[in-house]
């Protein structure tokens, strides 16, 4: 069958009364999570991810995909009008997007956000229907070696991406795959570095790490720090575009497009380049370069989406591989796996009616996205004047509701506080978590491959660069080592990171 | 002007926890070497103390690689945004908490210590000392457990009033 029918069947289903009530919940709770400060589409969606346990797996499937869309829309919000962005994804947004809503120009900024984000989501979803069954079809021929070699490419690419350098990013990453060792070896059934504790013999979740990596260590930081006194930028009338933002706006959305899904799509890590090179090329492009730095409307369009067409790239190692790239996609590695799902090759012919219903939720929610916010940006907006102290106090409940849900012991509550412990560190160190999320998430599949393909060879580590495949990613893990020392536009993102900071 | 990145000096504090990671990666190190060590060798051709062993030793030289940068980095940091008052007895007493939290939790059910929590967690973040932080904080527990345990169904500890 051809992918068309296929999708035509994930509509049907999508498109039933029930799922598409989940769709709506989805989408309103991801928006209004990912609308508060601090909180960004990661931490969104595995705050939330306790809510979609008990539903069956196409349900849960359904609103998870709107929690995912819905937390990236509220982002975006969120650094237009208080100019804290959740992730260094939406950082480059609030750059032009924050300046834009101090001149009063708040509702054009988030209705070119919106806009931008849905067409960026629809082009994504779109070019992933089509690109994930020929990569997964592509996928089937490998072995246990390309599998190593592909982790590999993600390990190294996502530290030396994310964050200040390439050694804290790579901390992080040891540090993620470190607390991915706990827990009782699959293939030996010897515990390791569990301490005779019986409830970390099943590991720590996945859950409790994100959710005290991201949420602990913000609320926190918020101690060392104190909540300052951010501005809500005030937001008059509707968010709609005038002809001529409109007309500056969409060639930076197809360009955005353009750069975000294929870039998103490699199985290399960083997820958020396209939103830096998007900013960059509309900077060189753009006919008004003097309001760039103050406002310019191209400097929110391009990058939002990029970052939307990314997050649908994302989906394509994530859903046909099983590699996860951002912490986001970690996160959404779990929810697949607690619904009894196993992204890789095989999840498109053994849960194909599944992934298509996924499919075709994420343009349903990306339409009710477009339709909720546009009216309804403004009782967002509204959220936002919930004073920090009560955001974060709630955040916290969240956070232990999450942990004791996805673990159920006091262990996992004060395993909660301890890796909250360590995220503070790490973030006051300026050492990016998210390499550590993904590295928790890859770890155990990579040794569990590396395991195999030595095994297979009997021991021989040959195996590991045995087809033209592995040599070209094990090239590319060299390069990716090296490459961000000379290449300027890693120069670049630092130098925006530094300013944003 | 890409290029004048590197001579900005950084927060000492961010240098201080850069240390006191990286001398945390190298205790981290130790236990995993430690434990992979005494892991027994099995009939496997790869057995499981394989890849802790390496990851032991990687996470040792990481964190020697911060202590060494964060040593180099000290004498030219400058005091960056200053920390609130008390700041370190803040942390503490937001971890005695979710301790308490965790301890409580199946003792007093859900309702009563997730109010606790918000409670202590909001006076701490600067919240007025008012009545209201309480009701907030008892309003939302109550919805949560609703939510969750009624509606849901994720069984949530009741305590001693059944809430």
């Amino acid at each position: 069958m051809d992918g068309v029918t296929l999708l035509l069947e994930g509509f049907a289903s999508a498109l039933t009364p029930e799922h598409l009530l989940w769709a709506l919940i989805g989408v309103t709770i991801g928006t209004a999570v990912g609308v508060l400060p601090g909180i960004g589409p990661a931490l969104t969606v595995a705050l939330l991810l306790p809510i979609t346990f008990r539903l069956e797996p196409s349900s849960a499937l359904i609103m998870f995909a709107g929690i995912y869309y819905g937390g990236m829309y509220g982002g975006s919000t969120t650094s237009i009008l208080l100019n804290t962005p959740g992730e260094s994804a939406s950082m480059i947004s609030a750059l032009e997007g924050n300046k834009m809503a101090r001149a009063g120009r708040a509702a054009a900024a988030l209705a070119t956000a919106a806009l931008g984000s849905f067409v960026a989501g629809t082009i994504g979803t779109v070019a992933l229907t089509f690109l994930a069954p020929v990569v997964a079809d592509f996928a089937t021929g490998f072995g246990p070696p390309e599998y190593v070699a592909l982790m590999a490419v993600a390990f190294v690419t996502v530290s030396a991406l994310l964050g200040p350098n390439l050694l804290k990013g790579l901390a992080s990453l040891l540090v993620g795959i470190a607390i991915g060792l706990i827990g009782i070896d699959a293939q030996t059934g010897q515990p390791r570095l569990t301490y005779g504790i019986d409830a970390l013999l099943d590991g720590i979740d996945v859950v409790i790490v994100v959710v005290a990596l991201f949420a602990l260590s913000e609320a926190f930081g918020h101690l060392l720090t104190g909540t300052g006194h951010s501005t809500v930028e005030p937001l008059r009338g509707p968010a709609v575009l005038s002809r001529s933002d409109f007309r500056r706006s969409w060639p930076a959305w197809l360009r955005g497009t353009a750069l975000g899904f294929p870039i998103g799509s490699l199985p290399a890590g960083g997820a958020e380049v396209p939103t830096f090179l998007s900013y960059a090329a509309e900077k060189r492009l753009t006919k008004h370069p003097e309001e760039f730095g103050r406002g310019a409307i191209e400097g929110v369009a391009g990058p939002e989406a990029a970052n939307n067409a990314a997050a649908a790239g994302v989906l394509v190692p994530l859903l046909t591989i099983g590699l996860p790239t951002s912490a986001t996609a970690a996160v959404i590695l779990t929810a697949f796996q607690s619904y009894g799902l196993q992204p890789g090759p095989q999840l498109f012919s053994e849960s194909g009616e599944l992934v298509w219903t996924l499919v075709a939720s994420l343009y349903v929610g990306n339409v009710m996205l477009l339709v909720l916010n546009l009216p309804l940006v403004r009782m967002w907006a509204r959220l936002l004047t919930i004073p920090a102290y009560a955001i974060y106090a709630g955040v916290l409940v969240f956070a232990t509701l999450g942990a004791y849900a996805a673990g159920g012991t006091t262990v996992d509550l004060l395993v909660l506080c301890g890796l909250g412990l360590l995220g503070l560190l790490m973030r006051t160190a300026g050492v990016p978590v998210a390499p550590a999320v993904v590295g928790l998430i890859l770890g155990p599949l990579a040794e569990q491959q590396l395991r195999r393909a030595l095994t297979l060879s009997e021991g021989d580590p040959s195996i590991l660069v045995s087809s033209p495949i592995t040599v070209f990613l094990w090239i590319v893990v060299v390069l990716a080592l090296l490459i961000p020392l000379v290449l300027p536009v890693a120069k670049r993102r630092r130098r925006a990171l530094t300013e944003v900071r | 002007m890409a290029d004048e990145l590197e001579p900005v000096a950084v927060d000492r504090h961010t240098v201080l926890a850069t240390a006191v990671f990286g001398g945390l990666l190298l205790v981290g190190a130790v236990l995993v070497i430690v434990d992979a060590v005494r892991l027994p060798t099995t009939s496997a051709v790869v057995g499981p103390a394989a890849v802790p062993l390496p990851i032991g030793v990687a996470l040792g030289a990481v964190g020697a690689g911060l202590l060494v940068d964060a040593r180099r980095k000290l004498s030219t940091a400058r005091s960056g945004a200053p920390w609130q008052p008390r700041a370190g007895l803040r942390v503490l007493a937001l971890v005695a908490a979710l301790v308490g939290f965790a301890l409580l939790l199946p003792l007093l059910g859900y309702v009563v210590t997730a109010t606790g929590l918000f409670v202590a967690a909001a006076l701490l973040l600067g919240a007025p000392r008012d009545w209201r932080v309480v009701a907030w904080g008892w309003a939302l527990a109550a919805v949560v457990f609703l939510v969750f345990d009624r509606l849901i169904g994720l069984t949530l500890p009741a305590g001693p009033w059944g809430f």
